[in-house]
């Protein structure tokens, strides 16, 4: 039953993962306007990669502690 | 030593001579073409040949020794296993952590004994790297939070290379002290005494409640509660991390068996070292920019 509860658990990584495919898309789009604007856009788009990725690492974590509970 | 192992080692010998041999001859024909690119691009097939041969030879010798892969899932623990020193009950990562702390320590201060003080007025060699370091801290920190205080780069640097130098630790084969949330939420801790020591210095504490119950009182909870949980979400991130970057390393480790020879260093380098190095920077560039959005 954990081990179903922490495969779920993962289930944020999904978002996560067609979000930043997302971001990414239009940082590039960004650039190839604007190329004189690649460092902040860069700057820019770690920063919410950070922000999406952390949901996914949030989940991660809690499938490491309902997957190491047991 | 059963047939498979027979052909495995024997294929492999042979694809390697065969390359090498293949390898040795494009290079006596590239001393003789003008076009350097393409005798260059000419050699690159005959030698990434020979190394996977070898590779592959190599692995199975070592599976040969130690017996192969049994098929070991990967083993880790949520918390680091502790010791004892001196009748205290310590986590490895601390006293790891603590040793990382202590080269950067005995480097700082050898850097400000013996470097600095032969600093001139025209730089030359170390004093142009400090100097360029220096200054692109200080400009990172300028851009990111502001004119605060000149403590803040100081700190922020700090705070890099001790996660970069307990990354590193990965490398020598212990627990990376950023895979204990303990670690990482001190860190955290100390990022949000920073956002709230900024706030209430740049404007006041009447500024700082005001700011929290900023379109009505109402929301106050709310605002409070999102505030706590930065120091929680900035551990979390890295833990989990770095967690997750250590696991991967031992399933590649524990799961290939012979196999993982000098594969381990080739994930390694993105592993250990670019992720690492991309999640300092995301450390480092989000608690300035929680600093900045509380004084401002």
């Amino acid at each position: 039953m954990t081990a179903i509860a922490a495969a779920l658990a993962l289930l944020p990584a999904l978002g996560a993962g067609i979000m930043m495919g997302f971001a990414t898309s239009k940082a590039v789009d960004a650039t190839a306007r604007q190329p004189e604007a690649s460092g902040k856009i860069n700057s820019i788009l770690l920063l919410g990669l950070a922000l999406a990725e952390s949901t996914a690492i949030y989940s991660f974590v809690i499938a490491l502690i309902l997957s190491t509970k047991s | 030593m059963d047939l498979a192992t027979v052909i495995k080692l024997s294929v492999s010998a042979v694809l390697f001579v065969v390359f090498l041999v293949l390898y040795c001859k494009r290079r006596h024909d590239a001393m003789e073409e003008t076009d350097v690119k393409k005798a260059k691009k000419k050699k690159r097939l005959p030698f990434f040949g020979m190394l996977i041969a070898a590779w592959f030879f190599v692995a199975c010798v070592v599976n040969l020794i130690t017996g192969g892969s049994k098929g070991i899932g990967v083993e880790f623990e949520m918390f680091a296993p502790r010791v004892q020193i001196g009748g205290f009950s310590v986590a490895q990562t601390t006293v790891t952590g603590y040793i990382v702390l202590a080269v950067v320590a005995v480097l700082a201060v050898l850097f400000r004994l013996f470097a600095v003080p032969k600093f001139k007025d025209e730089p030359k060699g170390l004093q142009n790297i400090m100097e360029a370091a220096v200054e692109f801290v200080d400009k990172f920190v300028h851009d990111n939070a502001g004119d605060l205080s000149p403590e803040l780069p100081a700190y922020m640097f700090s705070v890099a290379v001790f996660l970069i130098g307990c990354a590193v630790t990965e490398l020598f084969g212990q627990r990376p002290p950023t895979a204990d949330i303990e670690v990482t939420l001190s860190l955290a801790l100390c990022t949000f005494f920073l956002i709230n020591y900024y706030g209430v210095k740049k404007k006041r504490l009447s500024g700082r409640i005001k700011a929290l119950a900023s379109p009505s009182p109402l929301i106050m909870p709310m605002r409070m509660l999102s505030d706590c949980a930065t120091p929680v979400s900035l551990a979390c991130r890295l833990f989990g991390n770095m967690l997750g970057g250590m696991i991967v390393m031992d399933l590649l480790k524990n799961s290939l068996g012979g196999y993982a020879v000098g594969m381990t260093a080739l994930a390694g380098l993105y592993f250990n070292l670019f992720h690492p190095l991309i999640q300092t920077y995301i450390f480092i560039v989000l608690s300035l920019t929680f600093i900045r959005e509380a004084t401002e």
